[in-house]
This record gives structure tokens, sequence and C-alpha cells, in this order.
């Protein structure tokens, strides 16, 4: 076997079809020239030990970068695969959800349905996250290998060079009153959730029981009927909450006048709350009767301690988000 | 530690290598002679950067080649062109300024260290 040609074959064959014969001439009058007159295999490879590995060679020999994103797009890519992909995961999940209910007959338990839901939802994310990131990472990649501006210097997110100008397109916020998107997202989920609570209570709240067939319902915490009396109240609230939190995603802190909203917002869900939770009818007949029993105690005391209990929990956590907000706003 | 030192002094050695192969370049000469010239001068050369460098030179307009096909073995020789003696002159003249300062920078650290 002959290892200088097989060296030159290992350098050239990565490298463009055009430079490859010069290139290998070249290479193998050099090795021919380190090796002595008279040469054996091991002069031959203390020559081609010398010249290094062919890889990093023919690295060196072409002018392709041998990573995918440099340093002058890295940045910039990174930004945009944060943006973009809890985007693309919520209305593919929005969607997903959508789509499952336009077929939905409503013979299912609910919690079945929540169950599978959450399941198809985990590997729609999957999917949407592993397309984002690969159509994103295609696209910076192609862009690394066409862009003929040489310049190693990191681009801004406005595909421009770094001038002190960018600055003031930034807003200076202290930690400590930053609201995340984190944040953000996760209230706009909490709103989802209660909501599709309260349209769905009959299937979705109540006594769960083990059974053969997964999860039995036994029986509704609400009498629906009586609940959904108050909808219109509920979706100005659920308005509110959302409107609440795109005003957050905007300002990225908190000031004063938010901490107002906020507080608008809590004593305005916490009337709806009270005065739909002493509705003497809203709790269903057949739960107060279960759960007095399990506790047993009469079905008036467990009423009153639902009440009680559940307005005290309510007034309690709206107390201390509202006393939040202003602390952030002040600092 | 000595990892960490011996890429620290690539680093230092990467950007005086263009220098040096430029200097030697002002009479041509081919890979392997190029090779022994800053061998010879104490100078230590990662072969495998060498070549690429060679081309990526010529590339740039600082040299240019020709084969030489009238001995045994055909060599590939590389001399300095106009542009690239213009270059060369220029970055000779920087590189002496800049170690000069350097110099004078780690001399008055050595007077620091001997008070």
């Amino acid at each position: 076997m002959n290892l200088i040609e097989v060296y030159i074959q290992e350098v050239t064959r990565r490298l463009p079809e055009k430079n490859r014969e010069d290139i290998a001439l070249e290479l193998r009058s050099t090795i021919e020239d380190m090796l002595p007159e008279d040469y054996g295999e091991e002069d031959v490879k203390a020559a081609l030990e010398k010249l290094g590995s062919p890889i990093s060679l023919a690295a060196g020999y072409s002018d392709r970068p041998m990573h995918l994103i440099g340093p002058r797009y890295f940045d910039i890519y990174v930004t945009l695969l944060k943006m973009i992909l809890p985007i693309a995961a919520v209305i593919s999940v929005i969607s997903m959800i959508a789509q499952y209910f336009i077929g939905y007959g409503g013979n299912e338990a609910a919690l079945n349905v929540a169950l599978s839901l959450m399941g198809q939802g985990i590997w729609t994310v999957i999917e949407v996250s592993v397309q984002v990131f690969f159509w994103l990472t295609v696209v910076f990649a192609v862009i690394e290998r066409t862009d003929q501006g040489k310049d190693q210097q990191p681009l801004t997110p406005s595909l421009k060079k770094w001038t002190p100008e960018d600055l003031k397109n930034i807003s200076y916020v202290p930690e400590k009153k930053a609201i995340s998107k984190c944040q953000v997202f996760g209230s706009l989920m909490w709103t989802a959730i209660w909501a599709t609570l309260y349209f769905y209570a009959d299937h979705l709240v109540g006594i769960y029981k083990g059974g053969r067939d997964g999860l039995e319902f036994l029986a509704a915490t609400f009498n629906q009927e009586v609940l959904l009396r108050y909808w219109p109240i509920v979706v100005m609230v659920i308005g509110f909450e959302i409107a609440l939190s795109l005003y957050q995603l905007i300002k990225g802190q908190w000031t004063k006048r938010m901490a107002l909203s906020n507080t608008a917002l809590q004593l305005m869900a916490t009337i709806v709350f009270i005065v739909i939770l002493i509705n003497p009818n809203v709790l269903s007949a057949e739960f107060v009767t279960y759960m007095a029993d399990l506790f047993t105690i009469t079905a008036n005391e467990f009423r009153t301690w639902i009440v009680g209990g559940g307005i005290f929990i309510f007034l309690l956590s709206a107390a201390i988000n509202v006393w939040e907000g202003f602390r952030k706003a002040r600092i | 530690m000595s990892q960490l030192l011996n890429s620290l002094t690539t680093e230092l050695r990467r950007g005086t290598l263009t220098l040096a192969v430029l200097s030697q370049l002002r009479t041509p000469q081919y890979g392997y002679s190029l090779v022994q010239l800053l061998e010879g001068s104490g100078i230590a050369i990662d072969q495998s950067t060498l070549y690429p460098l060679l081309r990526r030179l010529e590339k740039q307009e600082l040299v240019s080649s020709s084969w030489d096909t009238s001995e045994s073995r055909p060599r590939k020789y590389y001399v300095l062109s106009e542009y690239g003696l213009e270059i060369f002159l220029q970055l000779k003249k920087e590189w002496i300024a800049n170690s000069k300062e350097l110099y004078s920078l780690l001399k008055g650290e050595e007077e620091d260290e001997l008070n």
C-alpha cells in the first residue's frame, strides 16, 4: 500500500474539484522533497507525521468554514431561536387543541381527554421545535457560507454592525423589576387553564374515582347552569387578564400604572369570585353530599367551609399579588 | 498548565508566520526549500499550516507561482509579487515598531521586578 498516495487522496477528496490536481501534484513533490534519497516506510511515516492530519491540512486549503454558524451570526441566531421556538410551540398546541375539539363527540370522560391532549401536546411541541431548530440552522448555515463580508464582528439583530446608537433602543431594566417572558407566558397559561376549567367545569371539575377503564367521573363540583349565568363578567375578567399580560410583555418591567391596573384586576376578579361562590346553588348537591359524608359533617357545615376557605385563600393570594406589584414598581 | 502555555504560544506565533514566509519569498522558493530556510533561521513552523498559507497568499495576490518541470521532480515555485513586496515592507515596519513597544513594556516590567 502506498502511504503517500493514500495520504494525498485523503487530503484532496475533501477539497473542491478544481483545486485537487494542483494541490495533489504540489503535495507529492513536497513529500518527496522531505524524504531521503533511499527511503523506507519509516521515512514516509515520519514525513507524513510532520504534515499532520489530512483533515486539518485539507481544512487549511479549503476556504470553507469548519463550523456551521460562526461568531458573526451566532448571537442573532440564538436570539431568533429563542423568539421563534416558544411562539411556534404555543401556536401549534393551540391549533392542535382546536382541531381536536372540532372532531370531539363529547362521549369521553373529560380527564381522559385532557390526558390524551397533553400527550399529543408534548409530541406536537417536540415535533415543531425540531422543525424550527432544523430550518433556522439550515438557513443560517447557508448565510454563513454565502456571505462575502469576511468581517468577524458579530451582527446586531438589525443585521448591521454595532454602533453606540444601538444602545438607545434598549431600555435599562433592573433585574428585580423585570418581568420575564417566562412569567408572562406563565400567567397567560394560567388564564387559559382556569378559563377552560370554568367553561367545562361539568366535565372537568369534580370527584374522580380510579376504575378499570381509566378514571371515572363520579360527580361534578359545580352546577354548570348556575356557573354559566355569570359568563359575561367572567369573559371580561379573562379579557382584562390577557390585556394585562400583553401590557407586561411589551413594557418588560413593573411600573406604578401597571401595579394600579393589576390592583383593579385583582379587585374585580375577587368580587366576581365571591359573588359566584356565595350563590347557594353553585355547588352541586351530589358533590356536597358526597364530601360531607366523606368528612362526616353536615352538608351546611361543609358548604360554609368551602365558601369561607375559598374566599379566604382567594383574598390572600390577591392581596399578595397586589402588594408584589407595588413593591416591584417602587424599586 | 503546559497545554495552556502551548496554545498561547501557538497563538503568538500564528501571526508571525505570514511575515516570516513573505520575508523569504523575495527569491523564488518551493515549499520544502522554504521550510528549510525558515528552520535554518530557527523558526519553528507547522508544515500543515505553511502549505495552505502559500496558496492563500497566492489567492490574495501577494505572491505568484509557477511550475518548474525542467527537473526530474516538478516543483511549484512561489515569489513575491509587486503588491506583495509593498505589503511585506509595511508589515515589517509595523512588526518592528510593535516589537519595540512590547520590548520596552517587558523591559520596564523586568526592572520593576528587580527593584
